[in-house]
């Protein structure tokens, strides 16, 4: 089968390439400018055009999909790949089922899982459909040894939308995805304040601090990108130590690749016990300076 | 004034699900219903709109026998009219898109908004799909939102830069958590809502899908869960375990 692979990011792009490179043929379509050519895609298309956005970008992935004769569009899950993979599906009248974490075709319907009811389940799936966005982090991605064809495209139709500013955000300073431990702060530290003795611990163990949604979002006491969630990054460190956190379902799924959770929370009813390998009932003010001493000694 | 159409979803209250610990199927018999959550985002943001340069808000959800609930607490947290489309089955951005975009394309509109993915199933197509249906640009992910003669700017969050994007109306706009705080509306209000205009609709569905569920269920969780209440204990436990893991 031939798949039309896109997505605006480079980690992203490569992923898929690697996730899928037994299962499709694929060429990629992207508009990164990082060098993609290794990771097994027949040919490489750059997108390149002065005002590219969803809409314009939406109608020549449909034409190339036209022209090239390929059975399924593979997108990178994002705020871009799920608004094209929407808009694709109405110009080609194809179904679309976005955020998979798995593909995989037999006799012409395709299989695909992913999450449902806020990450609480995994759903599978059966059907025709021909676009999926999928998940990122599924995957390291693999180089191969055999080099794409490289070709440009460029996209002469503007957008209907404007770019009339651009705000450079913060250097992102962390990187949760990739960090060996993570001690996370739920909205059971009451206070900013409180990040303190979190930061503390996550100094002891080498680690790094993330946070609930609330947390991240809400109350703005950490940056969105330490925000742990389905809606957040998906993480998955040797240890994961949640402070304060209930385990709403949303934050569940995005930790449950961890390979150890530790939980300490006062709520012993708190659905995060049941999703720990190892947790204290108690103030985490009073806990985790304890856990702190031990580990010092 | 603008006439603003905001479309909001109502879902099975996830956080209190519970799961069948021998099928690992969720259990939904009984389970309350929500409003969802970037929906109530979404209607707040309408809301701010109509109060700012002043206008009128229509609130739609195609939903089943409980969305009255849903649509009462849209318009009192400000909604001037409700549109209930009866009729909700599944989860299937195919048939939601068509319903919406169908009773939308006979109404009078300047902007449309939507919270860019549900709680429930993350699927995120429905707006793309509605605004592609209407011809009218799909302006995504807005954290901030302003009108300007006759057009709309919004501020997109991106990953390493936010974009300021301008559209023309009418347009369709989706909303992220970071664009406002949704009102808790106050009693009186909540007693006003039953007073405003509300219409329920019956929807037929003639929209083809082929897709299957084979299965929805809860991952195995495979914890060791060893609680410890006595937090001496626990402490001692757990600094042993972690020290094995920290270098």
């Amino acid at each position: 089968m031939k798949a039309m692979v896109f997505s605006e990011k480079a980690d992203l792009s490569s992923q898929m390439l690697t996730l899928f490179r037994n299962t499709f043929e694929m060429d990629l379509y992207t508009t990164s400018n990082e060098n993609l050519l290794n990771f097994g895609a027949k040919n490489v298309f750059k997108l390149t055009g002065n005002n590219l956005y969803v809409d314009n970008i939406s109608e020549k992935l449909a034409e190339m999909y036209k022209n090239n004769g390929y059975d399924i569009i593979i997108i990178g899950s994002s705020a871009m790949g799920r608004e094209i993979s929407s808009l694709l599906s109405e110009i080609l009248h194809l179904e679309a089922i976005t955020e998979v974490m798995k593909i995989e075709p037999k006799d012409g319907i395709i299989a695909t899982e992913r999450f449902f009811y806020g990450g609480k389940t995994v759903i599978r799936e059966e059907s025709e459909a021909k676009i999926f966005t999928v998940l990122p982090g599924l995957v390291d991605p693999q180089p191969v040894n055999s080099s794409s064809t490289e070709n440009n495209i460029s996209i002469d139709k503007d957008s209907a939308i404007k770019v009339v500013d651009q705000i450079e955000k913060p250097k992102s300073s962390v990187n949760l995805e990739k960090a060996d431990i993570i001690v996370s702060a739920g909205r059971g530290i009451g206070k900013k304040e409180g990040l303190a003795v979190i930061q503390q611990l996550a100094d002891v163990l080498h680690g790094e601090v993330g946070g609930s949604r609330p947390v991240c979002l809400d109350y703005h006491w950490l940056s969105e990108e330490r925000q742990v969630g389905l809606s957040g990054k998906r993480v998955k460190p040797k240890v994961y130590v949640a402070c304060g956190i209930s385990g709403q379902v949303q934050h569940i799924a995005g930790m449950r690749g961890s390979r150890m959770v530790i939980a300490i929370n006062k709520d012993k009813n708190a659905p995060i016990f049941n999703e720990c390998d190892y947790g204290i009932v108690g103030d985490l003010y009073a806990v985790i300076p304890k856990l702190i001493e031990a580990m010092k000694k | 004034m603008y006439n603003i159409i905001v479309c909001f979803k109502q879902i099975l209250d996830i956080d209190q699900m519970k799961v069948d610990e021998s099928t690992q199927e969720p259990i939904l018999k009984n389970l309350p219903y929500r409003l969802e959550d970037l929906s109530k985002n979404a209607i707040e943001e309408a809301v701010r709109i109509k109060e700012k340069y002043g206008g009128k808000v229509i609130g739609i959800t195609y939903g089943g026998d409980q969305a009255t609930l849903a649509m009462k607490e849209a318009l009192a947290m400000g909604v001037d009219e409700g549109i209930i489309l009866k009729g909700y089955k599944e989860n299937n951005p195919e048939i939601t898109s068509d319903v919406l975009a169908k009773k939308i394309s006979g109404m009078q509109y300047d902007i449309i908004i939507m919270g860019n993915q549900s709680a429930d199933s993350y699927t995120g197509l429905v707006p793309g799909k509605v605004a592609r249906k209407l011809s009218i640009p799909l302006v995504g992910n807005a954290i901030k939102l302003e009108m300007a003669d006759r057009r709309v700017r919004i501020t997109r969050t991106g990953e390493e830069k936010n974009l300021v994007l301008e559209s023309n109306l009418p347009a369709l706009v989706t909303v992220e958590q970071e664009i406002n705080e949704p009102r808790l509306p106050p009693l009186i209000q909540i007693m006003a809502a039953g007073r405003k205009p509300m219409k329920i609709e019956e929807i037929q569905v003639n929209v083809k899908s082929t897709k299957k569920v084979i299965w929805n269920r809860a991952p195995k969780s495979e914890r060791k869960r060893i609680v410890f209440e006595d937090v001496d204990k626990g402490v001692a436990e757990i600094s042993k375990v972690l020290k094995g893991e920290v270098k």
